[in-house]
Formats: C-alpha cells, structure tokens, sequence
C-alpha cells in the first residue's frame, strides 16, 4: 500500500474514532436535553418522541440553577481580576529584572499545579476552621482560586513583560514620560493581549474548578461543576444532568477560542510587529 | 546587583510567588501537622504517630493506595502511549492534519463531569451502547456496565481526558525536532527504526516525562471520574481523605493525604526513570 493510500485510511479511522468519542455522546447529551415528559424517551425509538424546552425551563425555574449561574459567573471575574493584580507584579519582578535564583522562582511558581486539588480543599479547609473562617465561604473560594490560578497568570504575564521594547520605554523617558506615561505608552501595548489571556484563563479555570468549590462551598454555595456532580450522584435525572452537562460546556467551549486566538496574538513572534 | 534592587524584587514577588508559597506552604503544613494529632478541632493536640498506625492497619487503606496507583499508572501510560504515535504522525503537515489535530484536542475543552455524564449516558443499563450490542445481536440482553469493577471506566473517563492534553505535550517536543537533523541521519544511512530510536526517542523523552508525570499524578488522586463512573466496592485514595473528613476525622483524612503526596512525588520520580529506562533502552 502507498503512503498516502496509508496516510487517508488513518484519516479516515481517526475521524470515525473521533466521531464516535465527541459527536455521538453530544448528540445523545443534546437529545436528552430536549426530552419532553410528556411522553419518556424509550429504547426503541430512535429519536425522543415529544420535544420541548421544557427541562431547561423547569431547571431554571424550579432548582438551584439559577444561584450556581451567579454563584460560579460572580466568583469567576472576580478571581480573574484579583488573580491579575496579584500576578502582575510577580510578573513583572520575573520577565523584566534579572536576578539570581530567577529560574527557581520561576519553577516555585508552578507548585499549586503539583499538589492534587482534594489536598489543598481540604486542608484549605482546615486552615479555615484554624483561623475562624470556616463561615467566609465566597471569599475563601475567591482567594483560593485567584491563588490555584496564578501560575498560568504568571507564567503568560512573563512573557508579555518580556515583550515589552526596552527601546520604547527609553523613548518615552527621554521624552520626558512620567511613570504612568511610560507604563500606557510602553508597556500596555505590549502587555493587552497578554492581561486578556490572563483574565480569560483565570476565568474559565475558576468557572470549571470543582474541588475548592465542593469542599468549601457546600452547603451554602453551590458552582454549576457541584450542581452537575450532584446531578450525577444520587439524584440522577438524566435530562437535568444533560442540560448541566450543556450549560457548563457550551460557553466555555467558546472561551477558551477566544482564548487561543489571545494566545496566539500574546506570542513574542506576532505581537512585536509595532516596532 | 544593590541591596535596593534586591529588596525591589522582593517585595514584587511577595503578592505572588509569595502567597503561593504561604497558601501551599500551609496546606502542606497542616496536612502534616494533622496527621501527627495536632490542630485538633476536637479533643486536645498532642503529638502522635497513631494515626498513622491505625490508618496504615486497614485494609481500606491499602486497598485505596494499590488502586489509585493501579489508576495513575495506567492512566499515564495509556494515554502517551495513543498520544506518541499520533504526535509524530502529525508532525509533518499535510492536507487536513491541523484539523485532525484540532478533533484530537477538542476533549481538552470538556469539563471532567461532563465527559462523565456523556460516558454513562452512552453505558447506562438502556443506554446506546447496550442497545447497539443487542441490535447487532452480539449481548442477548442489556448489561450492567456503569461502575464495573475493573474501573475500565474510569480509565477510560482518564484516558478521554488525558490523551490529548499528551498529544499537546509531545507535539510541541516532536515539532521542535529539525528536519536538517532527521535528514542527516537519512543521509549517513539510518532507517526509520534508526531514527525513530536515535533521533526522536531521545528529543521528546523530556516531553514524555512531563506528560507521563502530570497525569499520573492527577490520575492518581481523582476524586470525580471514581466518585461517579468508578467501582462502587473500592475508594481511591481522594476519595478515603473525603470520606474521612466528612466524617469529621480529620487526623486520618491527613494521613490518607499526606500518603497521597508521598506517592505523588515518589511515583513521579519511578515514572520519569521509567520512561527515560524505556525510551533510551538503558538506563544511563
């Protein structure tokens, strides 16, 4: 056999296989989403017989969905814009300056990604009852997650300082620029791309994290991830489970696009093109 | 460099680098100081190795650390074993390959619990597959596959997930690979066996690494794919810590974790030499 006659019959499998692990399962999901009660989705039809929004509205109206939606969308933006103030600086210290021990404290940065998230929610959790927190549920998530989050902060952060032209920030102080001057004329162009990637990524991590969110949240705070995994436990309602499954997974989907195309533009080839 | 610049630094890393190191200093800390009878949050706190000695007695223990290493490791292996091949075969472009690759990845973008309600919806009792197996006329009647005891499930919830963030791993370490490099080992006569052994193993066995030791480590302490898909007759070691601690014994909920740690970094370490034991045929 030829190697391209090779080359297009792999094709062809990997696109069956991927078919088979993507788009059948979301379809099932879609379908489930759609079931009216009024008549049950039995095994010997192909497609559900009554189809109706009548789940998604009796979720919205009638079970936690609601407060999860606020919950996860208000801890969300705001774990992403703290996470973005308190990796700035770090950043900053890291793509700017050279010092000794850069690289450790580069690696040091990465720890939160080593230990399992069960470890650090629990004993997150246990500091919180050592200090007398154990009741401030929003802002421990939000202070857990902004920190959980801050290597991939850091780390994108780095790379836009590093892009940011030594020539530029010369020019506008021998024109005279004050700090600020300096810092919107110099240094914001080239860090924009990179501050969006940050808020984005913070964002969809926090919106998807489910350990933090699980051990100290309940019972008062419920995420759409806890409201789904609940879902899936013991009271599993198959069309509720897929509408959760759908709510959570559809807009993130489009995030994280957006967040690639940012990626790509924070990248030190593209995004110097100014000077 | 001047004592000014240094403290400069300093203070810049503090909000940062620095509560990092506090947040996850402390969780370590604690788990520790836990597991050893102190910070009770009953009871006085004294130092003890009880704990440990009463945690490490059960057979619930053992049983959890023999499956959650049975779980990270195959889970890792598995999926850098499907990713490696793919990798390399999309290394070159050719017509369509970036949106092969795209498909490939798509799953990186799917929450872990929703995989999960996707798999069980497609293994449940009435569930497609079982209805495809009798439609075929290959099961005579539908099969209980949900929670099965092997936890192919979970492994396969794992390798789902995991499969192509490796693909995304060693992609980058086998696009970094030169032409000029493999064509010059074409020219001085190495086929593609040659190649493969002189040439890619040892350049992506970094790559490797990394994606072999990230997923075991997350692999071995899931809470979630075991908790809905996994064997109802055993607990992996999250979900001991969980249980312990719901039960309010935090003691052994801190031995289970420090445990975990322990074999997080210990396993790490066997893995890495494995991989480069396997990848260079000998260790060196």
């Amino acid at each position: 056999m030829s190697y391209a006659r090779l080359n297009s019959l792999l094709i062809v499998m990997i696109v069956t296989v991927a078919l088979i692990w993507l788009a059948i399962p979301f379809t099932m999901a879609i379908l489930w989403s759609l079931v009216d009660p009024a008549e049950p989705w039995t095994a010997d039809k192909l497609l559900p017989p009554v189809m109706s929004f009548y789940r998604w509205v009796d979720m919205w109206e009638n079970s936690s969905l609601k407060y999860a939606l606020i919950s996860s969308y208000s801890l969300a933006p705001t774990a992403a814009i703290l996470g973005l103030c308190l990796a700035m600086p770090t950043a900053f210290a890291l793509g700017r300056f050279n010092f000794a021990g850069r690289e450790l404290a580069k690696l040091l940065c990465l720890l939160p990604l080593v230990v399992p998230p069960f470890i650090t929610a629990i004993f997150f959790s246990a500091l919180l009852f050592q200090l007398g927190l154990n009741t401030w549920r929003f802002g421990a998530i939000v202070f857990a997650h902004s920190i959980l989050f801050l290597p991939y902060a850091i780390r994108i952060l780095t790379v836009s300082f590093e892009n940011v032209r030594q020539d530029h920030i010369d020019a506008a102080r021998d024109l005279g620029a004050s700090p600020w001057a300096r810092f919107r004329v110099a240094y914001l162009p080239a860090l924009k791309p990179g501050i969006s990637a940050t808020l984005l990524i913070v964002f969809i991590q926090s919106i998807e994290e489910f350990a933090i969110a699980f051990i100290i949240g309940s019972p008062d705070i419920v995420t759409i991830p806890t409201l789904l995994y609940s879902a899936l436990g013991q009271d599993f309602v198959r069309p509720n489970a897929a509408v959760l499954s759908l709510i959570l997974v559809v807009p993130n989907v489009f995030l994280m696009l957006i967040l690639e195309r940012l990626m790509r533009s924070a990248n030190p080839a593209l995004s110097s093109g100014k000077g | 460099m001047t004592m000014r610049n240094w403290i400069q630094i300093f203070a810049l890393l503090m909000p940062g680098l620095g509560l990092i190191l506090v947040l996850i200093g402390s969780v370590v800390y604690i788990a520790i100081a836990q597991s050893f009878g102190y910070y009770a949050l009953l009871g006085e706190s004294a130092f003890s190795t009880e704990f440990w000695s009463e945690v490490f007695s059960r057979k619930i223990f053992s049983r959890a650390v023999r499956y959650s290493i049975y779980i990270g490791f195959w889970s890792a292996v598995l999926s850098v074993a499907l990713a490696y091949p793919l990798a390399i075969w999309l290394r070159k472009p050719f017509p369509g390959s970036i949106g092969l690759g795209a498909l490939l990845k798509a799953p990186l973008l799917v929450h872990g619990l929703v995989a999960a309600f996707l798999y069980i919806n497609v293994i449940s009792y009435n569930g497609l597959l079982n209805q495809t197996m009798q439609g075929i006329g290959i099961w005579a009647e539908p099969r209980r596959l949900q929670n099965d005891s092997n936890a192919f499930g979970v492994l396969l919830l794992q390798v789902w997930k995991n499969m192509p963030f490796a693909l995304l791993v060693l992609t980058g370490s086998v696009q970094g690979i030169s032409d000029d490099v493999l064509d010059a080992a074409r020219d001085l006569g190495a086929g593609p066996w040659a190649r493969f052994r002189k040439i890619i193993a040892p350049l992506t066995m970094s790559g490797m690494q990394a994606a072999m030791v990230i997923i075991f480590i997350g692999a071995l302490a899931d809470f979630t794919f075991q908790t809905t898909v996994g064997p109802t007759n055993r607990q992996s070691m999250a979900q001991l810590m969980v249980s312990f601690k719901s039960r309010g014994d935090w003691h052994s909920a801190a031995v289970v974790g420090v445990s975990l740690m322990i074999i997080a970094l210990l396993g790490s370490a066997l893995l890495a030499l494995l991989t480069r034991t396997v990848m260079r045929g000998s260790p060196r």
